[in-house]
């Protein structure tokens, strides 16, 4: 290298760019400024959209909640509810029923089919085909709209009719069955198996053990489930010596009514810190290598800074922002307590658990929409027959997709070393094809969700159904939605989280 | 000693063993191309055989048929005194009597490198965990990588990949081994590790077919080579016999491109 490309050099390496130039510069700028820009955007429409409403008179309130509710509802919980929040409680049990039952039922029939597509049966694989293609291709209100029409041919309400009286009631407004539902004793009962559970995975465990050291079988699963059985059967009668639990929960709601709103503020606010401190020390524990913490980038500067403001602005909201928050958190939890102190009682001697048969009283309205039967309306039926067929051809597709993403060497190597079909389905192909299957299978079940929504269209009484019973009688049409929103947000959330856990516990370890 | 003294006393030897495989008049066709076309062949017991011949030619479809990977359309294959046919018993019997390793290796990469090893005799051979672990680790300790019983195939390199799809195999105490192309898919420097695995398994005694583009490990470890092309048989011999002196033009020609 000749002495003037040297020089070059050194000057090169010496001199800084100007400050537009330079990437560290320019990454801290684009932050601040997108941070700014976020900020001053919300700031600006709250402001200008709380303005515009005070100027028309209209106000953000949400004590409607507490105002009564001029109709009924068509089923759920409570088809008689006091005030509208009341109604949207059961509007949202009604949304939840519909959902937890049409995933789990999508599943299954989603697995099925999926599974059935590629059997080497040729008129079973037509067969799903056939369903799959139909179901898909169908928009989802007109299947809904369609399954109603279909409930409405069957025969009219007469009393007492049904292909098993008294247990099984079938007509145009729906199907009956009977109802386990939670009676007296079914808290006190709940300590049982509790108990019951810990002992059995305390057993299921040491016949695990066993299995493992002689090789025999030892039935891990079925101990488990006959030591809850005992435990149950006990608890069936012997629950009412627990009465004792309800006390406690009065000691500790007594405690904590008397705390004051500044002891919660601190408490919120050393959570706020701590959770922040926590995160920072686990996010450098994941940068430190054997050879000492690594470089921060800007990046990582920029995360931990975001978190120190993020408590700080919890801090502030809980002093400053919303001072009675405390207040409501020590009314609420004393609330909470008192109800669980009951639940745990004394004097709670009845069953555990109870079913009652469908209540037919009222020629030509059935089923009656008391606590007594599981019904299973005209809308109901056609929400929830809608969402699970159309889910369902989406899983089955899913589900066969994951199948075929695993390697033929797979199976070829599970056979070569003598595993049977069924071990090697077990063993070998579903959990390889479960973390292929499981994201989108999560979107589905947002989806199935989020679909249960167009209940509107057949009446069923769902959130957003009840919610527009709701804004029809009080004005509120903001604060519903607002509710809506709220709602299904936090539905999806909660997928997400559940199938996400399943989804790191999947995952294969690469390198 | 002459080679066709050779040959001949390895021949006497032979037929005093038990057959391991027979096979008579194997034929397999995919839609219009028929793979094999008549095979018929007998391998002992304890003998090594190696499978020469271009590709297409039936090798790997004719070793896939051995344990049923591939089902045969005419003829008979008897392993060890029983016969593959349709008979799911006789299927099982065979492939928990018979060990295969594969070019890609085919480690299922969802478990760890122990737990490879231990699914089969644990729900094939219903062993007790500890004796099934105990196993695995004394076959890790054999193919030479004892330290890399905890980890998941997709951390290992390609040679000890086949390792353990050696020990997987092994784990079901196989009175045969297949290996189909064992080494095609590794980089050189891994291929003598795992040639020098199944030269110690051929010495140990297992009776081994492998198909496989090393002739170096044909010339040295093989008891017989057959030479294959368009699914039949073209030639059979010792290696002496085979690389020195070959009978058939079509094994001439090989031989002159690949050496």
């Amino acid at each position: 290298m000749s002495n003037t490309d040297q020089a070059t050099l050194a000057a090169t390496q010496s001199q800084r760019p100007p400050f537009y130039r330079d990437v560290t510069v320019v990454k801290w700028l684009a932050q601040v400024f997108t941070l700014l820009l976020v900020v001053f955007a919300l700031f600006f429409l709250t402001t200008q959209a709380l303005e515009n409403l005070d100027r028309q008179g209209i106000e953000i309130k949400y004590d409607f909640l507490s105002i009564g509710l001029g109709s009924d509802l068509r089923e759920g919980i409570d088809t008689d509810p006091d005030t509208a929040g009341r109604a949207l409680w059961a509007g949202a049990v009604n949304t939840i029923r519909i959902a937890v039952g049409g995933i789990i039922a999508a599943t299954i029939l989603g697995v099925l089919v999926g599974v059935g597509r590629l059997s080497s049966n040729w008129i079973v694989s037509r067969m799903c085909s056939v369903f799959i293609e139909t179901v898909r291709n169908i928009p989802l209100l007109v299947q809904i709209v369609f399954i109603w029409a279909l409930v409405a041919t069957f025969p009219d309400v007469e009393l007492d009719q049904g292909p098993i009286n008294g247990l099984l009631h079938v007509s145009n407004k729906g199907v009956s069955v009977p109802r386990v539902h939670i009676d007296d004793g079914f808290y006190q009962w709940l300590i049982f198996i509790a108990a019951g559970w810990l002992v059995g995975t305390f057993v299921k465990r040491r016949q695990e053990r066993r299995h493992d050291a002689t090789g025999r079988d030892t039935y891990p699963v079925l101990s488990f489930l006959a030591v809850l059985a005992v435990f149950g059967a006990v608890g069936w009668v012997a629950h009412p010596i627990f009465g004792w639990v309800g006390a406690i929960f009065d000691f500790i709601g007594d405690g904590f009514s008397s705390l004051t709103p500044v002891i919660v503020q601190i408490v919120l606010s050393l959570a706020a810190l701590a959770a922040a401190a926590w995160w920072i020390r686990r996010f450098l524990a994941r940068l430190r290598t054997p050879a000492g913490l690594m470089k921060l980038t800007d990046d990582d500067k920029f995360r931990i800074i975001f978190a120190g403001v993020g408590a700080l602005a919890v801090i502030a909201f809980v002093l400053v922002g919303w001072p009675g928050l405390s207040s409501w958190i020590i009314n609420s939890g004393t609330d909470l307590l008192g109800v669980i102190a009951d639940k745990f009682g004394d004097g709670r001697t009845g069953r555990p658990i109870d079913i009652k048969a469908p209540d037919v009283e009222q020629v030509g309205n059935f089923p009656n929409p008391g606590p007594a039967g599981l019904n299973l309306t005209q809308g109901g039926a056609a929400v929830f027959f809608g969402v699970v067929l159309y889910t369902a051809s989406f899983i089955a597709e899913i589900v066969r997709g994951g199948i075929l993403a695993v390697p033929k060497g797979q199976t070829e190597a599970a056979q070569a070393v003598g595993l049977r079909r069924v071990t090697m389905l077990r063993r070998v192909i579903l959990p390889q094809a479960f973390r292929v299957i499981l994201p989108p299978l999560g979107n589905q079940y947002l989806n199935l969700t989020k679909n249960t929504s167009l209940a509107i269209a057949v009446g069923y009484s769902d959130f957003v159904q009840v919610g527009q019973i709701v804004y029809n009688q009080t004005g509120k049409t903001l604060e519903v939605i607002s509710l809506w929103m709220l709602f299904y947000l936090a539905c999806s959330l909660t997928i997400s989280v559940v199938v996400n856990f399943f989804n790191i516990r999947m995952k294969i370890v690469e390198r | 000693m002459s080679v066709s003294d050779a040959t001949t006393a390895l021949t006497e030897e032979l037929a005093a063993r038990d057959d391991m495989i027979v096979c008579e008049g194997v034929n397999k066709w995919f839609g219009d191309f028929q793979a094999l076309d008549g095979i018929t062949a007998v391998i002992k017991e304890r003998e090594v055989v190696v499978v020469l011949g271009p590709s297409g030619s039936g090798k790997s479809t004719w070793i896939r048929c051995i344990n049923r990977l591939e089902a045969h359309q005419e003829g008979r294959i008897v392993i060890d005194g029983v016969e593959l046919t349709n008979d799911l018993r006789n299927i099982e019997k065979i492939r928990s009597e018979v060990g295969m390793v594969f070019q890609q290796f085919n480690l299922f990469p969802h478990l760890t490198v122990l737990d490879n090893i231990m699914l089969a005799p644990i729900w094939v051979r219903k062993k007790p965990k500890g004796e099934a672990e105990e196993l695995a680790r004394s076959l890790l300790e054999r193919v030479g990588i004892p330290e890399q019983a905890e980890k998941y195939p997709g951390q290992l390199s390609g040679g000890q990949q086949q390792r353990v799809a050696i020990a997987r195999a092994l784990a079901m105490e196989p009175r045969i081994m297949l290996f189909d192309e064992p080494t095609s898919a590794l980089d050189p420097e891994m291929i003598k590790e795992v040639l020098d695995v199944m030269k110690e398994l051929a010495l140990s005694g297992m009776t081994m077919m492998v198909v496989t583009h090393e002739m170096g490990f044909a010339r040295e470890v093989a008891d017989r080579v057959i030479f294959m092309e368009d699914g039949q048989i073209v030639e059979t011999g010792t290696p002496e016999h085979f690389f020195t002196n070959p009978q058939e033009e079509r094994t001439k020609l090989f031989l002159s491109q690949i050496l």
